[in-house]
């Protein structure tokens, strides 16, 4: 309040105040810019806005007075008598009013820089920074005129359940999506109060090694330290993370970047089996394809065969126990020899068409051929830890390796289990952020309607009554499903293209915005959020953990390895103690597919000592002994046996 | 290459308590016939080896008699096969539960049996080309079990296995014994044998093409009359072994005939019948069996008998039946009680001469009476009653 003010209101009848925006002059020399929060202050109304605009002129009528003025020479110009008078004029977009009723017009008034106060203010951080049951959660920073201050989220709007949702929108490689969720989660995960309960993140890695080293600390410029240290955040790697991933075709190498032995320790491979599967059958099954005789065998499979007793006399003697998909292939081989004996006229069985089990076996398959790492062949699964998701712990299922169809499984399947579980209060945490980039790919505003879009599309309208939190992230904001994007309580802006901002959906910013927003340096954003009337734009320190590129040039994949090495690295997860040496005995000259299950049972069990119970698993080697013909022996005396012969 | 499979004879098995004339168990002895008759069949076809996949005795410490009578039946196959390799695995059944008790069946390795008793065991017999895998129930009982596969050149590679196989027996009559170690069908690996010769489960029963339960000798389980419809369901009639030809991939049943029939009757239905009638019946469905129940092993359901029923029936005759039969199992089931257990509204409670009228048109009454006099009289009575009491 002691610093003088920078501006002051002034308003005309071509450019009038009004209760939601109002222009003010400042000097040339003023640190005002496009963003910079002010406040007017006067006749007992305090205004607070934003810089939306900003214009320059002088008293000049036109340009020609101008040009005649310097006689037509531009080397001329400045050598008029007197020094032209010039106004700085600035637009200011409404955040608040206090009082907030009667609601007037902004009064002309002396103008102001906002401090802290003024920006908690402002910004209506003071309904839920202070107390004790505060719910902030640091965004980054709001930076104008040399002053700093911090920007929070209110959690119950960022993770439900007030509203819920956060959508990034910027172009690639400038450290905007993945950095600003990462650095995001890691100020959620420090700041969520503990009265709002416990909260996991879940992240789908869709490329490359963008979130493969969330565990790793990365090294930050003392400007970074100086930011977090302002944010009051620490500037520490996640605590507690989980990774999973499918298998390379082979089975045992893992179909991740992050396969560097020192990471191994918490990297799990994702495997699942039929029962998985088939429940999310209409995911991986082209809905073009499959018509509604398909469906009903599907369905049948799922309801009356898989995972239990099926016992059908006609195909044969004993009961067919579905567990996994060999033994699925091995009921549809019965089918086709039961048909087969029949002949002519043996074109159904129990009411489904040939044809359609031919269809439905060759698509089911096809997933076991194609997502072959994913699913498993024997039935044996793992998956992640349902029903024990642990506090401020994060999971991350790196899909970059799997092809689209298993990609769009894993989604559906996994996002589905958690909605499952937080339905019924067992997954271990109350609230979960998902986070999903590449939102163009996944939930495209046009196109062929997906099993994926749907999906994200009830996530983002019904998960926050679940505590399911949707964080998405994507290039072109304007070509995700509105709707997706639409229900995201809180968005932020990175750089954006230009031909992005000049879709409809960024109408409501100023000229200005938008080329702030072009040309926003890296660690910077616009933030839009429940609170705030208008969008904000914050800086905010690199993310604590190791960025992909880093990770990568620190933790080199150890590419795949042979099939024996293999093994001995997914045993050594388990136990440093176990050696390379004793797993290649124990496996020399076994089958791989009992190596597999061995291995896959050992992971299961997760045992003290793995190595004696995974070489239980592969069964005890039975010594050959020659056994020479036996030549005979005497004959014992004939008689009685003594049972009557 | 021929191979006879053999399993569960469960020597020493007593049931009943039949006695034959020289004072043994009358089910002993007929076990002991269908081994020696099995022998007989094994001798008569000569097959290169011969396998038998558990269970040779009925128990740990079987009687001096049964070890006799086993003892000299290896020895009739000895001689009369005296090259062939004859592999024993022990099942659950002749598995000592402690190291310390010893097997009897290793005194049959002084015959030149190949013996699997705590752990499995890999025969090779080059001259044959073959290689046994001789799995015994404790090998597969244990933390660490033996891998199931088959390893070396052998062109005949055979698996000898006395277990349970997972998912492919019947289960709905409880005709598998308990206590059988559990092998999942792939941890079996059935595709790389040459044949499996399983034991344990005693109806004769195709797992694949090359695995078979050769089933058990004679009716030895617990369960005899599921066994009998476990049969019935499968097609198979009665009990025998199996003789395997390696190199044609053909499996062909050898019978053991009975030593005497085993007669499940047509089960009897007594609702609303009094006792002499259904003494009736019983004696009808006696007298049907030709040559009668003498030395049989006879049952009969006999279902919807009240108690009072059944204390009623003619057991002078029944105790005669019993006495001809080797064993008459007269299974008398009372009516099932289906409890009418309201739900939703609460509905009317009954008055006092319906809930009497309900009561007598449901308890038991001997079979003269009439029921619809009964209960006539029963409301006359009641009626009787309420007037006196109100004094009209």
């Amino acid at each position: 309040m002691t610093a003088p003010p920078l501006g002051r209101v002034v308003a005309t009848e071509l450019k009038p105040s009004t209760p939601h925006q109002f222009h003010f002059w400042t000097a040339r020399e003023s640190p005002i810019g496009i963003g910079a929060i002010v406040r007017v202050q006067e006749a007992g109304r305090t205004v607070y806005g934003v810089v939306t605009d900003g214009f320059a002129y002088s008293d000049l009528v036109t340009p020609m007075h101008a040009v005649l003025g310097a006689d037509g020479d531009p080397v001329a110009a400045g050598d008029e008598p007197t020094a032209r008078a010039e106004i700085r004029l600035f637009t200011v977009a409404v955040l608040r009013q206090m009082p907030e009723e009667p609601l007037q017009p902004v009064p002309l008034g002396p103008v102001w820089l906002a401090d802290d106060a003024d920006v908690l203010l402002a910004l209506r951080m003071d309904s839920y920074t202070g107390g004790e049951r505060a719910s902030g959660v640091p965004v980054g920073l709001y930076a104008a005129g040399g002053l700093e201050s911090p920007v929070y989220l209110d959690c119950d709007f960022l993770l439900g359940p007030e509203a819920a949702h956060l959508n990034i929108t910027g172009v690639s490689g400038l450290a905007t999506k993945t950095s600003a969720v990462e650095f995001l989660l890691a100020s959620i995960f420090q700041t969520f109060p503990r009265h709002k309960g416990s909260v996991a993140a879940l992240c789908f890695n869709v490329k490359g090694p963008d979130l493969c080293f969330l565990d790793q600390p990365s090294a930050l410029s003392d400007e970074d330290h100086r930011l977090y240290q302002r944010l009051g955040l620490r500037a520490e790697p996640f605590a507690d993370v989980h990774y999973y991933a499918p298998l390379r075709p082979d089975g045992v190498n893992l179909n991740t970047l992050r396969t560097n032995e020192a990471l191994a320790g918490n990297t799990e491979p994702l495997i699942w089996g039929l029962r998985e599967v088939l429940d999310y059958a209409e995911v991986v099954l082209n809905r073009d394809d499959i018509d509604a005789k398909a469906d009903a065998f599907i369905d049948f499979l799922a309801e009356r065969v898989v995972g239990r007793e099926y016992q059908d006399d006609m195909l044969r003697g004993r009961p067919f126990q579905v567990q996994s998909f060999a033994d699925l292939e091995e009921f549809f081989r019965a089918i086709f020899d039961f048909m087969e004996v029949l002949g002519k006229g043996g074109e159904v069985w129990k009411t489904h068409h040939l044809a359609t089990i031919r269809k439905v076996r060759n698509r089911l398959s096809n997933i076991s051929t194609r997502s072959k790492g994913l699913v498993t062949d024997d039935g044996a699964a793992n998956d992640l830890p349902w029903g024990s998701f642990a506090d401020r712990g994060v999971y991350v299922v790196d899909v970059a390796g799997l092809d689209p169809l298993a990609q769009d499984l894993v989604f559906a399947r996994v996002v589905s289990k958690l909605r499952e579980h937080l339905e019924r209060r067992d997954l271990g945490v109350e609230h979960v952020v998902v986070f999903v980039d590449e939102l163009n790919k996944y939930a495209p505003g046009d196109g062929p309607e997906t099993y994926v879009r749907k999906m994200l599309l009830d996530l983002s309208e019904r998960g926050r009554y679940l505590g399911l939190v949707l964080f998405s992230a994507q290039q072109f904001r304007s070509q995700v499903q509105r709707r997706v994007v639409g229900n995201a309580g809180t968005a932020v802006y990175g750089r954006m293209d230009a031909d992005e901002l000049a879709t409809p959906g960024y109408a409501t910013l100023s000229p200005a915005t938008k080329i702030k927003l072009a040309t926003l340096p890296k660690g910077e954003l616009m933030v839009r959020h429940p609170h705030f009337t208008q969008p904000i734009f914050v800086k905010f320190p690199r993310p604590p953990v190791l960025g992909g590129r880093e990770g990568i040039e620190r933790y080199p994949p150890s590419g795949d390895m042979p099939f024996a090495a293999a093994v001995a690295r997914r045993l050594r997860s388990l136990d440093r103690r176990v050696s390379a040496e004793a797993v290649f005995e124990a496996i020399d000259g076994r089958r791989e597919d009992d190596v597999r299950r061995a291995l896959s049972a050992t992971r299961r069990e997760r045992p003290t000592d793995p190595l004696p119970y995974f070489v239980a698993c592969l069964g005890r080697r039975v010594a050959g002994e020659v056994v020479l013909p036996w030549r005979g022996i005497p004959a014992v005396r004939r008689g009685e046996d003594g049972y009557g012969a | 290459m021929r191979l006879a499979h053999l399993a569960d004879p469960h020597l020493g098995v007593r049931q009943y308590h039949r006695q034959t004339p020289s004072g043994i168990n009358q089910r002993e002895a007929d076990v002991a016939r269908a081994f020696r008759l099995a022998v007989d069949g094994v001798i008569a076809e000569r097959p290169d080896a011969v396998v038998i996949a558990g269970d040779l005795f009925h128990s740990v410490r079987p009687t001096n008699s049964a070890i006799v009578f086993a003892f000299k039946q290896f020895q009739r196959l000895r001689e009369a096969l005296p090259e062939a390799p004859m592999v024993l695995v022990a099942g659950n059944h002749d598995t000592p539960r402690s190291a310390e008790t010893g097997s009897i069946l290793r005194l049959f390795e002084e015959l030149g049996v190949d013996v699997a008793v705590d752990e499995a065991r890999r025969l090779e017999y080059p001259a044959l080309g073959l290689s046994v895998l001789a799995v015994p129930h404790t090998a597969l009982m244990a933390a660490e079990r033996p891998s199931l596969r088959p390893e070396g050149g052998a062109r005949h590679r055979v698996l000898v296995l006395h277990g349970e196989i997972e998912g492919v027996l019947p289960t709905q009559r409880h005709t598998v014994e308990y206590g059988g170690a559990l092998v999942g069908l792939r941890e079996l690996g059935m595709e790389e044998w040459s044949y499996v010769a399983l034991g344990h489960y005693h109806v004769q029963h195709e797992v694949a093409a090359n695995t078979w339960y050769s089933g058990s000798l004679e009716y030895v389980g617990t369960n005899l009359w599921g066994e009998l419809a476990d049969e019935r369901e499968q097609g198979i009639r009665g009990k025998g072994w199996l003789l395997a030809d390696l190199d044609r991939r053909t499996v062909t049943r050898e019978s053991v005939p009975a030593s005497r029939p085993i007669i499940d009757l047509e089960p009897v239905r007594g609702e609303g019948l009094a006792a002499d009638a259904l003494d009736d019946l019983i004696e009808e469905r006696l007298r049907a069996i030709p040559g009668g129940v003498v030395d049989r092993i006879v049952r009969l359901r006999v279902y919807d008998v009240p108690r009072h029923v059944a204390r009623e029936l003619d057991h002078a005759a029944i105790r005669a039946h019993k006495s001809e039969a080797l064993h008459f199992n007269l299974d008398i089931r009372r009516p099932e009680i289906h409890r009418a257990v309201g739900v939703g509204a609460p509905g009317r409670r009954q008055t006092l001469p319906e809930l009497v009228r309900d009561f007598l048109a449901h308890r038991p009454l001997p079979a003269e009476l009439d029921r619809d006099a009964f209960v006539r009289l029963g409301d006359e009575l009641m009626d009787a009653v309420e007037r006196d009491v109100a004094g009209t």
